[in-house]
Parts: C-alpha cells; sequence; structure tokens
C-alpha cells in the first residue's frame, strides 16, 4: 500500500434560523442622525459574526448614508430594546430585520419632511451613499442638510420596529410542529491524504456551497463558512474533552488539540440565495450550519481514500490506523 | 500560578553554582523557562512556590556554539529555533533542523533550550532522540568546594526515565557535546494530533550516510522517542544496516523489529503500528535529504526501484 | 501601579524596560509574567491571556527584537529589553500594512486573537518578506484562532507581504469601491481598526477604581454531598473583603437556559468537578487564591454517573432530585408508518455512530466586572452571550426588580454558543453587593474547561430502509446524548437534533427519538449546531454508505431523496423552498465532482489535487529552501 492516499467525499445539510420551535422576536431602534449619520441601538453586540457590520450596512442602506456613518450601541439590557441571545444563527435575521425595519421608519419621517420641502411625493424620493435626490430631476442634498432640514421642521426622525420569527412548538406525541419560518441548506465536498503509516488525516480541500437567503456581506459569509469548516475539522479529526470519572484529563490546550494553521485546507465558499420571503432583507443565515456537513464530509472522503467508515468520532490518527488494522486483519 | 521570592541572572558559571548551593529547598534553575510556566497551572503543579529561580542565560559562555574537531559543542543557552535557522548547524547537525520544525512553534523555539530539554526528560522530548543518533553527551557542572568541577555523561545515559536524569544536586548542565556529521543526511519523523505545537505520539530521528557512489549505507544511525520511559537508539537495526545495499526488502526486515522496544505505558498497539512504519520512512527520507545535495542518489533509487 | 502586580510579603524587583520605544521602570514581583507587567503594570491590554500556558499567542510580543509568548517569559528575564506590542506598531491613529491587509480581508472576527495573529504576521514578514504561504502558516503555527478558520488571515498576510515588497500597489489595501447597494458589498469590518490594534477592550482588560478580584473554590469531586463549609480563616485573612457561599444567596437560587437546575454556588451537593462552591473577593487574585485554600469544605462522596446509559438503569444515583429517572428530555417525532415503510424497502442498513464532548474553547476566557451603581442597580459587564435571560435569571437570584439588574454585554472573545449559560455572573453580582465595590473575576483557561458547558457527546442508532433506485422508504433514529450534570441547554439540543435529524430529505415514515441525560460529566451545552451536527453525521455517514450498497454516486442518491418545495419535513411542516438542490449542484460543480459510487475509488479518481485543495504539509519550508539554495549547482 501507498504511505499517502487520497479520497473525496461529499455531506449534505439543512438548518432553521433562529430560536427553535417558538415565536422569536427581537426590536431595535433608529434614528438619524446630525451629520447625516445614525445611531442604532439593539441589545446585543458581536461575538465575532460581523453583526454590528452588517447591522451598520442594513442601516446606512436603509438611511441613505454609508456604514461608517453609523453608530452601534448599547448592548445594554438598561439601555437598549430587548434583542435576547447572540445565538441560534439569529442575529443577521431577527436583529437585521428589526434594524432595517427601525431604519425605514426613521426614513419614512425624513422623507415626509424632504418631500414636502421639496413639494414631491416621498415616493419620488432616493437616498443612498450620504446623499437624497428626487429621481429625474437636480433636487438633490447631502443627507446631513437633509437630517437638519428635517429637524428645522421640528421633526427628529427617529423609528423603533419589532421583528418576528413565528415559529410553533412540536406536538408533544408526534412532534409535529413548524419550528422554523426559514430554513437553510448546505453541501460540502472534502478532499483529503491519509497517512498509512501514522493514520493522520489532512484535509486538503473543502468546497462549501451554502444558502444564506441573501448575502449582506460577502467576505463576512466566507469568514462564517471557513470558521465553520475549521471547527467541523477539528471535531472530526483532533478535538475531544476527555474526562476520567468525571475529572478532566485535558486540562488546557496543550492536551486539548485545536486546528492551528497547518491543519486548515483551502475552502472554496460557494453563496447559494434563496431569498426568504418572510421578512424584509430576504437573508437568513449562515453561522452554525456552516460547521454541520464538514465532519461527515471528511469522514466520507476517509472511506474513499482507505476503505474504512470511521463511525466514532474524532477520527485521531490512533483510531484510523486501528480501523485499517482491523479492515486488513478481516481481509486476510 | 508561580510565585517566586527571588529572581537571580547570575553573571557567570560560578556565581550560579554558588546561589544554587545556598538557594532554599525547592528553588529551580530556568534557561528559556518555556516548560516552567506552563507547569505552575491547575491540573499540573497548581499553585506554586519556587523560593528562588536561577536564570542562567545570562551566564558568561553560555550562548553560542563551536566546532571542536569532529564533535559540536552546544553551549547551554542554544535554543532549538538556531538547528533551523543557523546555516552550519544545518550542515552539521542534518536531522536536528526537522526536529526542530517539528518543536512547538517559532516563538517557543527563540527560548526554549536543547539543553532544558534534555535536562527535563519528558518521554515525548523531540530533541531526544537526533540527539542519541548524535552520539550526544550533556556536560554538567557543580562546585567542588570552590573550585568548579564538570563532568560529562552520555545522554542516554543521562536520561533514566519520564522527568528523571543523572543530574546532582547542586548540578547545572553547561553544555551538549554531539558528532559533527556533514555529509550525512538526515531525518526525523513525528506524529501528534496534529502539526504544530504538538506533543508526539511516536518521533524517530535517523542520520545515514552511504559510500561514495551511494550504494552501501556506511552508517546509519536510528533513535525513537514517545515510545517508553525514555528515548531509545536502535543500535540493531544500525548494525543490520551497516555495509549493506539499502533494498526494499532490507527495510521491511529491519522495521519489524523495533516495535518490542515500545514500552509506553499507553497506546502500545498505535505506537507499535508507527514506529514500523517510521524506520522506514525515516531512512527513506534521510536518503532523500542526501539526494538533495546532488551528490548521493544511488541509494535513493534502489529504494524507489 | 495597581495592587495586582505586587504581592504584601514579597520584595519587588525594579525591571527597566524599553516599552515601545518609551523608557519605563515598574515594580513587579519577582515571579511576575512579562504578560503581567503588560497588562496590569502599563495597561497594555493587547496582548491577551488565552490559556497561560504558551499554546495559544494570543500573548506574543516581540523582545529585543524576537518575537515570544509572554505568558512563559518571567517579567524579571526581560530586564534591559526592548519590548515591542501591538500597540507600538503603528503610530497612533495609523495602521501597519499588516494591519490594513486584516482590515481589508476580513481577518478578524472575535478579534481576541488578533493582536497576536498580527504580531506573528508582522514576525513572519520581519523575518522572511518573501516567505511563501507554506512558511507563513508554519511561522504561524503557533498562534490559534478558534473563529475564522484561517483563511482571511492567510491572505492578509500574503497581501501585506506583496505591498512590503513593491509587487502589489498600497492601493490594494484601500477598501473596495460601492456600487449601488451596501447590500452585498464587502464592508470592511467597522470592529477591525479596534482589533488589529488591541485597543478593543474586552472585559478581561477593564478596570474600575477601588476594584476587587475574584477567585473561584471548585468541586474536586464528581457527586458528593457537601457536609460543612467553614470559611472562618478565609474570611479573617488580610486583603480578603468578602467570601460568598450558596448562603449568601438572598432570592430564588438557580439558572439554567431551559430548566433552572443550577445553583449559583453549589447548594448541599455537588454534581461535577470544577462546580462553583465557594467564591472569594480580595485585593489581588494572588490574595484571593491564597484565602481560598483556607475554606474548609467538608464532602462526603456519593456514586457517580459517569455513562449516561448507566444513567437510564434502575437503581441509579439520582443527580437532580426532580428527575428520579435521570432524563432531562426526551423529544420524539413521528411521521408516516416505519413498518409499512421497512417493509417497502429493499435494502435495510443499520448502524451506530458517536460523537465526542467538544470544548468550545473560544480564545477569550469567561471574564467580568460587577459592581452597584449609585442608583443600587446590580450591573455585570461580561461577554455573555444572553443578557436579556441573564437579567430575569439575576432578578430572581438577588431578589431586585429587573430594573434594578443590567447586564452589559462586552465584547465577546468568541462564543459559539458557550457564553450563553450564567455559571459565574451571579456569584459577582452577588460579590459586588455585598462589598459595595466593583468586582471582577478572570477565569483561567483551565477554569474555563472545567466549569462551562461542553458540546453533547452522542450515541446514534440509525436503521434506513432504501429502494433500490435509491429512495428511503423510512428511517427508525434514537440519539442518547450526555448531559451531564446540570441541564442547560440540553432540551433545546435534543430537540433540535431531534427536528433536523434525517437531514435534508422528504422521509414519509420515520420514528426519532433523542433523548439526554444527567450524568456527573462536565456539564453539556449550547454550542454551534446545538445537536444538528451530531445528528446530521450519522444520516449523512449513512446516506453515503447506502450510496455504496446501490453503486450509486453520492450526489445522485441525495437528490432522489432530498426535499423540495412543497415536502414536507421530518415534523410536518410544509417548505415554501428548499434550496438543497442548488448547494448540491453548486458543491459538485465548484469541487469538479467526478461521478461514481463511493466504494473506495480514491485511488483510481481523476479529480484529485486540482485547484480548490492546498498542498500536504511536511513541516521544514525552510529548511528545503535553505538546503536547495546551498545545494543547488
Amino acid at each position: 500500500m501507498k504511505r499517502k492516499l487520497r479520497g473525496r467525499g461529499v455531506a449534505a445539510s439543512w438548518y432553521g434560523i433562529a430560536r427553535t420551535a417558538t415565536i422569536d422576536r427581537a426590536g431595535a431602534w433608529a434614528e438619524l442622525d446630525d451629520g447625516g449619520t445614525a445611531k442604532i441601538v439593539t441589545g446585543v453586540t458581536e461575538i465575532g459574526e460581523g453583526i454590528l457590520t452588517v447591522l451598520a450596512q442594513v442601516a446606512a442602506e436603509e438611511l441613505g448614508i454609508r456604514p461608517e456613518d453609523v453608530t452601534i450601541g448599547d448592548n445594554d439590557t438598561a439601555r437598549s430594546p430587548e434583542a435576547a441571545h447572540a445565538g441560534a444563527t439569529r442575529q443577521t435575521y431577527m436583529i437585521g430585520n428589526s434594524v432595517a425595519l427601525a431604519a425605514r421608519e426613521a426614513r419614512g419621517k425624513l422623507f415626509a419632511e424632504i418631500a414636502d420641502h421639496w413639494e414631491v411625493s416621498a415616493e419620488q424620493l432616493r437616498a443612498f451613499n450620504g446623499e437624497i435626490w428626487v429621481e429625474d430631476t437636480n433636487k438633490r442634498m447631502t443627507m446631513g442638510e437633509a437630517v437638519a432640514r428635517c429637524k428645522a421642521r421640528g421633526v427628529v426622525p427617529v423609528g423603533a420596529a419589532s421583528f418576528t420569527a413565528h415559529g410553533t412548538g412540536l406536538d408533544p406525541v408526534d412532534g409535529s410542529g413548524s419550528p422554523w419560518q426559514a430554513y437553510v441548506f448546505g453541501t460540502q465536498v472534502a478532499e483529503v491524504e491519509v497517512d498509512t503509516v501514522t493514520g493522520e488525516v489532512q484535509v486538503l480541500g473543502i468546497w462549501a456551497a451554502h444558502d444564506v437567503g441573501r448575502v449582506i456581506n460577502p467576505r463576512g459569509v466566507e469568514g462564517q463558512i471557513e470558521g465553520g469548516v475549521a471547527q467541523g475539522l477539528g471535531q472530526a479529526l483532533m478535538e475531544e474533552w476527555q474526562t476520567d470519572k468525571g475529572h478532566p484529563v485535558t486540562h488546557g490546550f496543550a492536551k486539548y488539540i485545536l486546528p492551528t494553521s497547518l491543519d486548515i485546507p483551502e475552502i472554496t465558499s460557494i453563496l447559494v440565495e434563496d431569498r426568504d420571503p418572510k421578512s424584509p432583507l430576504g437573508a437568513k443565515g449562515i453561522g452554525e450550519p456552516a460547521l454541520v456537513p464538514t465532519a461527515p464530509a471528511i469522514m466520507n472522503a476517509i472511506y474513499d481514500a482507505i476503505g474504512v467508515r470511521m463511525k466514532s468520532l474524532p477520527a485521531t490518527p490512533e483510531k484510523v490506523l486501528a480501523a485499517l488494522a482491523a479492515k486488513e486483519g478481516a481481509a486476510a | 500560578m508561580l510565585y517566586c521570592d527571588t529572581y537571580l541572572q547570575p553573571a557567570t558559571l560560578r556565581e550560579a553554582l554558588e546561589l544554587l548551593r545556598v538557594a532554599p529547598e525547592g528553588s529551580r534553575v530556568v534557561a528559556g523557562a518555556t516548560d516552567l510556566l506552563p507547569w505552575a497551572r491547575d491540573g499540573r503543579g497548581g499553585d506554586v512556590q519556587v523560593p528562588h529561580l536561577i536564570d542562567i542565560t545570562r551566564v558568561d559562555g553560555f550562548s553560542g556554539w563551536r566546532l571542536e574537531g569532529e564533535r559540536v559543542r552546544l553551549n547551554a543557552g542554544t535554543v532549538y529555533q538556531e538547528f533551523l535557522e543557523d546555516p552550519d548547524l544545518v550542515r552539521l547537525l542534518p536531522n536536528m533542523p526537522q526536529c526542530a520544525a517539528w518543536f512547538a512553534d517559532d516563538q517557543i523555539r527563540r527560548q526554549a533550550t536543547l539543553i532544558g530539554n534534555i535536562v527535563n526528560a519528558s518521554p515525548a522530548g523531540d530533541g531526544l532522540p537526533p540527539m542519541l543518533t548524535l552520539n550526544a553527551t550533556i556536560e554538567v557542572a557543580r562546585l567542588d568546594g570552590d573550585r568548579v568541577q564538570t563532568r560529562s555523561v552520555p545522554v542516554e545515559a543521562f536520561v533514566t526515565g519520564p522527568g528523571r536524569t543523572l543530574l546532582q544536586p547542586g548540578e547545572i548542565a553547561t553544555a551538549v557535546t554531539c558528532d559533527a556529521v556533514e555529509g550525512y543526511g538526515g531525518s526525523f519523523q513525528k506524529v501528534g494530533l496534529r502539526r504544530s505545537l504538538v506533543i508526539s505520539a511516536v518521533c524517530c530521528a535517523a542520520l545515514v550516510k552511504t559510500d561514495a557512489k551511494g550504494r552501501l549505507v556506511e552508517d546509519a544511525r536510528l533513535a525513537l522517542g514517545g515510545v517508553g520511559p525514555r528515548p531509545i537508539r536502535l543500535r540493531d537495526i544500525e548494525e543490520m544496516l551497516r555495509g549493506k545495499e539499502l533494498t526494499r526488502d532490507l527495510i521491511a526486515k529491519v522495521s519489524l523489529l523495533p516495535a518490542r522496544h515500545v514500552a509506553s505505558r499507553s497506546r502500545v498497539e498505535y505506537r507499535r503500528a508507527v514506529v514500523q512504519g517510521f524506520v522506514g520512512s525515516a531512512i527513506e527520507d534521510a536518503l532523500a535529504a542526501l539526494c538533495v545535495c546532488g551528490t548521493h542518489s544511488t541509494a535513493k533509487e534502489a529504494v524507489d526501484a | 501601579m495597581p495592587d495586582t502586580l505586587t504581592h504584601p510579603t514579597v520584595t519587588a524587583v525594579t525591571l527597566d524596560l524599553t516599552i515601545n520605544g518609551r523608557r519605563q521602570r515598574v515594580q513587579a514581583d519577582p515571579g511576575a509574567r512579562l504578560l503581567d507587567v503588560l497588562r496590569d503594570g502599563l495597561m497594555l491590554t493587547g496582548a491577551k491571556e488565552g490559556c497561560g500556558a504558551g499554546e495559544c499567542g494570543t500573548c506574543s510580543v516581540f523582545v529585543d527584537g524576537k518575537l515570544i509568548k509572554s505568558c512563559l517569559m518571567p517579567a524579571a528575564k526581560a530586564q534591559g529589553a526592548e519590548v515591542e506590542t501591538v500597540e507600538g506598531l503603528a503610530r497612533t491613529g495609523d495602521l501597519t500594512a499588516v494591519q490594513k491587509a486584516f482590515h481589508k480581508t476580513g481577518a478578524s472576527q472575535c478579534g481576541y486573537c488578533i493582536p497576536g495573529m498580527v504580531m506573528a504576521a508582522t514576525a513572519t514578514l520581519r523575518d522572511n518578506p518573501d516567505a511563501d504561504i507554506e512558511e507563513i502558516k508554519e511561522r504561524m503555527g503557533g498562534n490559534i484562532c478558534r473563529c475564522t478558520g484561517y483563511s482571511k488571515i492567510f491572505e492578509a498576510v500574503e497581501i501585506a507581504r506583496d505591498v512590503i515588497a513593491g509587487r502589489l500597489p498600497h492601493t490594494a489595501l484601500d477598501p473596495e469601491a460601492v456600487g449601488n447597494s451596501f447590500i452585498g458589498h464587502n464592508t470592511r469590518r467597522l470592529d477591525a481598526p479596534s482589533k488589529v490594534t488591541g485597543r478593543l477592550r474586552y472585559a478581561g482588560d477593564m478596570v474600575m477604581p477601588g476594584m476587587l478580584h475574584m477567585q473561584v473554590l471548585r468541586s474536586p469531586h464528581a457527586h458528593a454531598k457537601i457536609v460543612s463549609i467553614d470559611t472562618t480563616e478565609a474570611e479573617a485573612y488580610p486583603g480578603v473583603h468578602c467570601v460568598l457561599t450558596c448562603d449568601d444567596v438572598p432570592g430564588e437560587d438557580g439558572f439554567g437556559v431551559f430548566v433552572e437546575d443550577q445553583p449559583v454556588m453549589a447548594r448541599d451537593k455537588v454534581r461535577h468537578v470544577g462546580e462553583a462552591v465557594a467564591a472569594v473577593a480580595a485585593d489581588s487574585v494572588r490574595t484571593a487564591r491564597e484565602a481560598m485554600a483556607l475554606i474548609r469544605v467538608e464532602y462526603d462522596e456519593l456514586p457517580g454517573l459517569f455513562d449516561p446509559e448507566d444513567a437510564l438503569k434502575s437503581g441509579a444515583p439520582v443527580i437532580h432530585d426532580y428527575a428520579a429517572d435521570n432524563v432531562v428530555k426526551h423529544i420524539p417525532v413521528r411521521k408516516g408508518d416505519i413498518a409499512a415503510g421497512f417493509s417497502a424497502a429493499d435494502v435495510i442498513l443499520e448502524e451506530s455512530f458517536s460523537t465526542q464532548q467538544v470544548e468550545h474553547a473560544y480564545l477569550e476566557p469567561e471574564a467580568g466586572l460587577a459592581y452597584v451603581d449609585h442608583d443600587g442597580v446590580v450591573t455585570v459587564v461580561s461577554p455573555s452571550q444572553n443578557i436579556t435571560h441573564h437579567r430575569h435569571m439575576l432578578s430572581h437570584i438577588i431578589a431586585k426588580p429587573i430594573n434594578k439588574v443590567r447586564f452589559i454585554m462586552s465584547p465577546v472573545g468568541g462564543g459559539f454558543g458557550g457564553k450563553e449559560d450564567m455559571i459565574y455572573q451571579g456569584m459577582l453580582a452577588l460579590a459586588a453587593m455585598k462589598t459595595r465595590r466593583p468586582v471582577k473575576l478572570v477565569f483561567t483557561r483551565e477554569e474555563s474547561f472545567v466549569a462551562s458547558a461542553k458540546r453533547h457527546p452522542s450515541r446514534t442508532r440509525c436503521r434506513m430502509g432504501l429502494t433500490k433506485a435509491g429512495r428511503i422508504t423510512a428511517v427508525e433514529f434514537e440519539m442518547l446524548s450526555d448531559g451531564g450534570a446540570y441541564g442547560m441547554s440540553s432540551e433545546g439540543v435534543m430537540r433540535k437534533a431531534a427536528i433536523l435529524s434525517c437531514g435534508p430529505y422528504e422521509i414519509e415514515n420515520l420514528k426519532v427519538d433523542t433523548k439526554v441525560v444527567y450524568t456527573n460529566n462536565t456539564p453539556s451545552g449550547a454550542f454551534r449546531t446545538f445537536g444538528g451536527m451530531q445528528a446530521q453525521f450519522a444520516t449523512e455517514s449513512m446516506m453515503d454508505m447506502a450510496a455504496e450498497r446501490l453503486g450509486m454516486d453520492p450526489f445522485e442518491i441525495r437528490r432522489v431523496n432530498m426535499m423540495r418545495a412543497g415536502s414536507l419535513t421530518h415534523t410536518q411542516q410544509k417548505l415554501a423552498s428548499a434550496a438543497i438542490d442548488r448547494v448540491l449542484d453548486a458543491a459538485e460543480g465548484a469541487s469538479g465532482w467526478e461521478k461514481g459510487a463511493p466504494s473506495v475509488r480514491g485511488e483510481s479518481r481523476g479529480d484529485l489535487d486540482g485547484p480548490g485543495t492546498r498542498r500536504p504539509c511536511t513541516l521544514g519550508a525552510r529548511v528545503r529552501e535553505t538546503a536547495t539554495d546551498r545545494f543547488r549547482p
């Protein structure tokens, strides 16, 4: 047998967006502020997924300003509306949509004043990237000027909104129910190289196709997929919290092994957009679903390479080699 | 957490030995300190009180290395990164660069000394097997009255078990001396759960020298780590290879031998399986390293044939 | 000088250091690490403590031009040295090319590893401005990132390398121009500048005047009755401001995501190793630790449960009185008639799968700061993933109305579900109330591991019937999970596992049962995918095994069964659309998949080693280069 053998495997997956089998809700406040800036207030902050940037993009798009003009606060139960938890792949879907709705309300107030000022209908107004104008006319001003004009007319352009996702509970007997209003799907292909001397598996490539509804920030989505793949790879091949009669064996990072820069495959992300019809943005989510198919895709690839079906994670070098020996023993 | 009352940085060996002589019980000599701080953590040493820490990295004469005839003298301050980045050491100690590449990471290699790795005598200490193949000896110093006395011990004998060595109280290791083996092909095999910052499950070091035609093995040296309480030199295999023409059959034959040396307390079957493959790979990679030089290729071709 | 650096019983050493080009004199304990001096003494909190053992690289700094891990360096070792931290890389208000590239590519996510990662990237390019991707990966191998999968980091380092070398114009670091919408635009992350410069302060970086430090005494036993706790000596220890036990809880004790079965500190018994038993707030971390060692707890050990199957046996020890059968939750899903489905099958496969317990390993260990404000509002600042729920629970624990409880969500240095449980905020709030001082707690890595929830380990048995054409006729799916000592998110995890169990396939007949039990293992809780991964690992393995048996391409068998618009899910929800067809096509196309049954054809397939793959890592990129250079004819 050659020392290094390669193979490929595929796995598909699906996932639900936002809290499961219950109603989910989130609130947000928006204010178009002096200088054509904006304040967006929500109850959560960044956990690394890029939500602040997504919210700034959404608010900028809705308000006609630029993402860098948006200030986001306050992540504070005493100062901001309820947004509930930063999890369940719900940030873009729940908070993103509530910010979009709050921003639309604030924009509506500003548009009403500016339309009146220009003596046009609000439907004729467009705003983008710091400017507001009337379609097919020379009527144009900066958003800073527009906010000043609006305030001079006695109106502070603010908005508040709540967004709801209508999940229902499961029947206690047959489990029937509609746990989510938005679903996403994914498929990943893995290519691996197995070292038949050591049992070590190196993942060389992952092609990850995921439906995210609508892409707000392509790099942000890719980053979530890449991070999900890395965690899936860790779960597949090396990570294991071990205890002995409840006492930890893997106390720290010297024993609890995480993927490093040397373990990461080339990752090709393909973003598929099946827009969500039940929300203003059409976006769904990617945080959790990204890692679901990685481990099974890798296990299927290991099988393709060496004919060993790894049914117990993680597929450590020791387990892979033992399975290979068992297979050869059976064949002999 | 680590607590210490006094941190000392002696400038000379004599001063270091004097400080060690009067240091309260529980005091420690440190070089890179990269093993010390991770030890003082929950799950290992816990909160540790060390009265005196005697840091020897500023001792005069402890940095650098020099060639002494057929031997290389590596002073106590020699860190792993030097085996990877000093072109002369790369040439003289050809299985150390790959060992260093596998050792911890770039940042730790800049602090961690070879001598500390030997003195700590971890069964998984990556530096030990290549040092065995290089016939390394360790020099230790102590105070005899007012005189600084040194003695040298082969590394193979110095390490007596996991965390155990022949270092006596009051002694400080001052240098490692090993063969300069320019012209040998060197290799280092290791497997852990990943490829950076990882403890060896098994590692294997090799040095191979062929005749001028690259046909016959003039010298072969092999050692294993991670397979028992201490690293082991595979002299039986070396003997079988010496003077022979390398063939796949010969490599396959010698590969069967080292499994019986595996005396680990855990994962014995796995380690036995891996060493069998590692011995062959270590020899082949050492030959391949010779081929990179462009001078010796016949033996490699014989293996590949 | 903060009191955390010097301890009353030891003589401080005076260190003269050049920090980011400026001479500084600091006093420190002789045992202090360089990291402590930078963070606590000089308030340079860009370097983080991710592990304290040299294993993660969040603390990387340059000492005399060499990048090192400052958690492994005694501060005294650096006497006289020049130290460069992330704060010193660029002039105030500017970013280096490396930092700009990280900003451009989106290389920072939670950001906790990023100061160290920026330092490692900087060191890599200083050491070898022409390092190729293999060498970059090797040189950065000592810095762990848990969020990004490293890909955007590699991209950033390569861009920075080429800009510095002049191979790419400086404009390569500029933001992308926007077209007619910010939706779909690669807007650069707004938080990136604060992360690549180390400016962003996480909870563990925050200080308040008069702040005390908390340490937590944890259970050494997996299951034991607490006979007595004697805190007298600890209370009397100089520098101690309060010692807390469950007796200090004024309200209704108990927290949890679905069932509030966990006391703030162990009450009457401990249920897992590492459970909080008592806490000390003192002038310094060291004083708190010393006092903690003086708390006397008498335990009476109880038989423990360490295997979920044992938990279900009759006569098994009971972990929580309310659940005599040790079952936290059982979720059934039924659809159609599986007996009929299996009898219609041409082939039936049955297999068992298992997955392990996995740690979130966010680089930021848990940390928090609590205080009582001028209006008597009990405020907790922490990287909580659910401040809304936490304030509800804390309100009943401390018996105060909701508007007297305030949670502030500090920047989260990685969560992945692991920071949804309120495992330490209660203790902080109680200490702040008792001492009327701000109180801070920062977990060590080991503490984070032992005290926080993990991904549920699972055992799954799956039976699948299919026709010769590959159509699934029935699935029977049973999963047993180990929930560990407390309920946390177990119920929700089982629900999601059950709902998603059989994958994105329309299956007419199925019977799914997921069950989670209490044991005396480390609790399992919320973790990215919430049971979805464990369940679909089994299903997706089965799909390939079925494809091999039937001689079908793995994409084809999935297409035969996939959900479509109008399909009924396993819980009988009608789908308006299902993009599984498109993601299958996309993955197949992008990978250039060669069709064929999954019958160990790796050696013969022609689609390997193409675009989208990397070279296998062999280590020693530098050595190869040196050797090749030297011996090149």
